[in-house]
């Protein structure tokens, strides 16, 4: 990690990280392979959830909890499947419990087509937990007034959809997104859902989010572990681009080799200095 | 008489408390549990009373994006 990268640190409830990027456990091939995707992508949270024990099970979940621990990694767990206040709340507690944690990634689900969150019950999930001590990350859309109201609600950070669980279909609504950015400046913006390509999160990056949450993308790819590095690439490669500034995007062709001068041209140089590029590579281009 | 463990019958132990019932069916480390829709510190396990019917679910982790 260089200099620049340790200042510009991700800052989530006080916590801090180096890695912009976090990493869903679901849908590997095997625990080997997740835990491969994790040392390539060095994530600063890895997602988890909870599931009903079944009878006679009595390694459940015990596995899986040692490769957590053997990772060192901050832990996220999420209200994934519940639909109502009640049950997202209760997951939330019992998730503290059990991770010994208060980060809880907020899902309460109000569209069973594209998973689309539930954005009056969200807000009045939020409202609770944050009220019970909880240091909530509420999956929502990008719908200003959604955020606006979960921020009100107490929430410190915000993770909008770029499209619909699952789909890889990357931002849908890119407008959107770059406006919700614009008008929450100082609160973390984490895109969480639907990216599908590094392109893609290196996209929102370079557009100012302050991290990119996947999981299928990486787990479904052809070689996962591979991917994990893509993305971590990616998400490192976007935040420098947005941090480096980019350029202003311009209506007409401006040359970036010297006017001035050119072999053939019918204007003389002569009793002209020649005013160079301050960028010797741009020549030629 | 019994309780519905994650969606299964389970005669009701004696005491009827949530912490017998765990002692009797000592499910794996970690979990969390609740009872009737409503999460159960492990702190009150010993004094938590289960009825007859009553819901009991136990999780424990596992993936999740």
């Amino acid at each position: 990690m260089t200099k620049r990268e340790n200042e510009d640190q991700l800052v989530l409830y006080g916590h801090r990280f180096a890695s912009r990027l976090l990493l869903g456990t679901a849908r590997y091939e095997s625990p080997r392979q997740l835990a491969d995707a994790i040392r390539v992508g060095d994530p600063c949270l890895l997602t988890v959830s909870l599931r009903r024990q079944l009878p006679g099970a009595k390694d459940a979940g015990r596995s899986f909890w040692n490769l957590l621990r053997d990772t060192g990694r901050t832990i996220l767990p999420n209200t994934a499947g519940c639909h109502d206040v009640r049950e997202a709340v209760n997951t939330a507690c019992m998730a503290r419990e059990l991770f010994d944690t208060s980060l809880i990634k907020l899902e309460v689900i109000g569209d069973e087509v594209n998973l689309q969150p539930d954005p009056f019950r969200l807000v009045e999930a939020a409202t609770e937990l944050v009220k019970l001590g909880f240091q909530v990350l509420p999956y929502c859309t990008e719908d200003w007034v959604l955020c606006r109201r979960l921020m009100d609600a107490g929430c410190e950070v915000l993770m909008p959809w770029a499209a619909p669980i699952g789909t890889g279909q990357g931002p849908r609504n890119p407008s959107a997104l770059r406006e919700l950015r614009r008008r929450a400046p100082n609160i973390p913006l984490i895109v969480d859902a639907g990216i599908g390509l590094p392109s893609h999160a290196c996209q929102v990056m370079e557009w100012g989010f302050d991290a990119v949450l996947v999981n299928s993308s990486v787990s479904r790819a052809i070689d996962p572990v591979r991917m994990a590095g893509a993305f971590s690439a990616a998400v490192r490669a976007g935040r420098s681009g947005y941090l480096a500034g980019p350029m202003t995007v311009q209506e007409l062709a401006v040359p970036s080799t010297p006017e001035l001068g050119r072999p053939f041209s019918a204007d003389s140089c002569m009793g002209t200095e020649i005013v160079h590029g301050p960028v010797s590579s741009e020549i030629g281009s | 008489m019994s309780v519905i463990v994650n969606g299964q019958p389970q005669r009701l132990p004696e005491p009827p408390t949530l912490a017998a019932l765990l002692l009797l069916l000592s499910p794996s480390t970690p979990f969390a549990v609740a009872r009737n829709g409503e999460f159960v510190p492990r702190t009150i396990y010993e004094e938590c009373r289960i009825n007859p019917n009553d819901q009991i679910v136990i999780v424990h982790p596992t993936v999740g994006g």
